[in-house]
């Protein structure tokens, strides 16, 4: 038995005549994965200008505490953390989907415009509506979904082919970032201040609503890709071959794309255009699999814990100022893929 | 790079076995009926009725631009006709369900792209693809194939071994490989020896001729090289401007009228003496 194979395990329901294949390496790292987060969510349950020890958390969140301890951890903290990992996971999969059905690792949804359209949406609601909370993120949605459609509409003129697809959406992002700055220099103070904070991508006044649309979001995503996400596995391949394989993929990548692109536009909606999870998680994640494509489930824990992570460090390292999420992930994000990649190069991988 | 494997140990190690691959009961017949082929109003393959005989290995040749590879895209479906048909054992392949055609026509492109860091054996697997569902991911008839399909390209001992480390021949081995695995009735080869020496051109055709006679599966490929074409095919198929200009067995084809016409190169035939197969030699331009 070869390595690969010994990596590899099928869980049967014989009842029912279902198998799946899983990878023991990946199996484990998510787990692990999800554990850290899970721990980095109840450390921010705790952590802040009002501290709680862990014990203290777990018992108001049982439904004990004080009114304020309530308050704090239930109705401020708890939104915020879950919309955290949520978007952190949306942002990751929605990365390496991309990532995989392009076959290049710079593809990510900020760099085909999605993250842009949603700016531009937020902002002009901000701007122009002078609108918050439910009208941003409706406007948020409505700027990338729009943005989202184009692309796919105007790479698929041409069968959808993976470097298509990213010059269309620098294109379409270089157009709405111009549309932005419009909209920035046209404003008055106050709305450019509020703008600034939604288009570095915060977390901060998270609520009901936000965990709504990124619960809601995950919730019809994920059975779709446990269905769809096993066709990546051909359509890496390249077009000829990924068609040979399965007959016809058109279908099959125009609905994965839109996945990609309905994850990366409910995360910005609710969390803003959080920088670079997306670009980085899966490579992050590739690089603790070597040899293998980046796993769905794997890039979804790795963008959970950097998002949670950046949204903790971001709250407590200049408190009480608080800086906004995306101001952190690159920091976070960035010097842990460096570390990755020059330990990799050390061991003998490539790039 | 790694150090390759000479030809002549690996050969031996693919003439072992290839049994356990199954082998089709019926060869599988591919014909076209008027195909015309085009990319925007640029017609590449006019017209053209062809049919592969089954169970043998049959080699396009023609120059650069003749619309070679465009035809072999057309029997791969991976170009919808403009007009006429290509026909899978006589039914319109347009017709043909996706998962249907998938698990029938295996395909080894031009360049393919393994994606970075994948094993050789993950490779393999995937040519299993059309096989599996969403809820069935995995049979023992996998296993199978795609243990067997290492063995018979001779790569069972690179199974772990990164894709992007092996040398030319041992890649253009694990494609094939996978294509193997797929266990399709008709095997779409385009260029597979461009990039190989001669040895391993002469390596992975000794391959596909042995792989052909154990399990008698309809092989289509596009070679550039005359000389291995007619030495390697049962059915030689010569095209000029997007036309077939002629076709049968090598020794009918491979004329100097032919080639003077298919490839505007004034040329002599002689027959290989090893193999008996007619050879082209070029002639020199008067200096």
């Amino acid at each position: 038995m070869t390595a690969t194979r010994r990596d590899t395990f099928h869980v049967r329901i014989a009842r029912h005549g279902l198998v799946f294949r899983f990878s023991r390496r990946s199996t484990v790292l998510t787990s692990v994965l999800w554990l850290c987060a899970g721990g980095v969510l109840a450390l921010s349950l705790g952590l802040g200008e009002f501290d709680l020890r862990l014990a203290d958390t777990l018992r108001v969140l049982g439904g004990g505490g004080t009114l304020i301890e309530y308050d704090v951890v239930v109705r401020d903290r708890l939104p915020r953390a879950v919309t955290a990992l949520g978007v952190g996971a949306a942002f990751g999969v929605s990365g390496a989907i991309l990532q995989r059905i392009a076959a290049n690792p710079l593809v990510s949804p900020d760099v085909i415009g999605v993250n842009a359209g949603a700016s531009f949406g937020a902002l002009f609601v901000i701007t122009v509506l002078g609108g918050a909370g439910a009208s941003l993120v409706l406007g948020a949605l409505a700027g990338a979904l729009l943005t989202g459609a184009a692309i796919v509409l105007i790479a698929l003129n041409h069968g959808l082919s993976g470097y298509r697809l990213v010059l269309v959406g620098i294109g379409i992002a270089a157009m709405l970032s111009s549309g932005t700055s419009y909209l920035l220099i046209q404003a008055d103070y106050r709305q450019v201040l509020n703008a600034a904070s939604w288009l570095t991508g915060s977390l901060a006044n998270r609520g009901t609503l936000h965990v709504a649309v990124i619960a809601g979001t995950l919730a019809v995503v994920v059975p779709v890709l446990l269905v769809l996400g096993r066709h990546l596995r051909v359509l890496e391949l390249g077009d000829d071959l990924s068609r040979a394989l399965s007959g016809g993929t058109r279908r099959i990548r125009l609905s994965l794309i839109t996945t990609a692109v309905v994850l990366a536009a409910m995360a910005t909606a609710a969390a803003g255009p959080i920088g670079f999870v997306a670009l980085v998680a899966p490579q992050i994640t590739r690089r603790l699999l070597p040899g293998r494509p980046v796993p769905l489930g794997t890039a979804a824990a790795t963008g959970a814990l950097l998002v949670i992570g950046s949204d903790l460090a971001a709250r407590l390292l200049f408190a009480p100022t608080e800086l906004p999420v995306g101001a952190v992930t690159g920091v976070i994000g960035a010097p842990v893929l460096l570390y990755l990649l020059a330990r990799a190069n050390r061991i003998g991988h490539t790039g | 790079m790694n150090p390759d494997s000479t030809p002549a140990t690996t050969l031996s190690a693919t003439t072992l076995s290839a049994g356990t691959l199954s082998a089709s009961a019926t060869a599988t017949t591919l014909s076209t009926s008027d195909l015309t082929l085009a990319y925007g109003d640029r017609h590449v393959v006019r017209d053209v009725s062809v049919a592969v005989p089954p169970g043998r290995i049959t080699v396009i040749v023609g120059a650069n631009g003749s619309g070679k590879s465009t035809l072999l895209r057309g029997l791969a479906r991976l170009m919808a006709p403009r007009r006429g048909s290509v026909l899978l054992d006589g039914r319109d392949m347009a017709r043909l369900g996706a998962r249907t055609l998938a698990q029938r026509l295996g395909l080894l492109p031009q360049q393919p792209l393994a994606p970075d860091g994948i094993t050789v054996s993950d490779l393999v697997g995937r040519g299993r693809h059309p096989h599996q569902r969403w809820f069935r991911q995995h049979t023992e008839a996998d296993s199978a194939a795609i243990a067997a399909a290492m063995e018979a390209t001779g790569i069972t001992d690179l199974a772990e071994r990164p894709v992007d480390e092996l040398s030319g021949g041992q890649r253009q081995r694990a494609w094939l490989a996978l294509a193997l695995a797929q266990e399709p009735d008709v095997m779409l080869l385009d260029e597979p020896t461009t990039y190989l020496d001669l040895a391993h051109q002469v390596d992975l055709l000794e391959l596909l001729t042995h792989l052909n006679a154990t399990l008698g599966r309809t092989t289509v490929l596009v070679l550039h090289d005359l000389n291995l074409a007619s030495r390697y095919a049962h059915h030689l198929v010569a095209v000029k401007d997007g036309r077939i200009a002629a076709e049968g067995p090598p020794a009918d084809v491979l004329t100097p009228d032919t080639i003077e016409s298919v490839f505007s190169l004034s040329c002599a035939v002689i027959n290989d003496p090893l193999t008996g197969t007619p050879i082209a030699l070029p002639r020199p331009q008067p200096r």
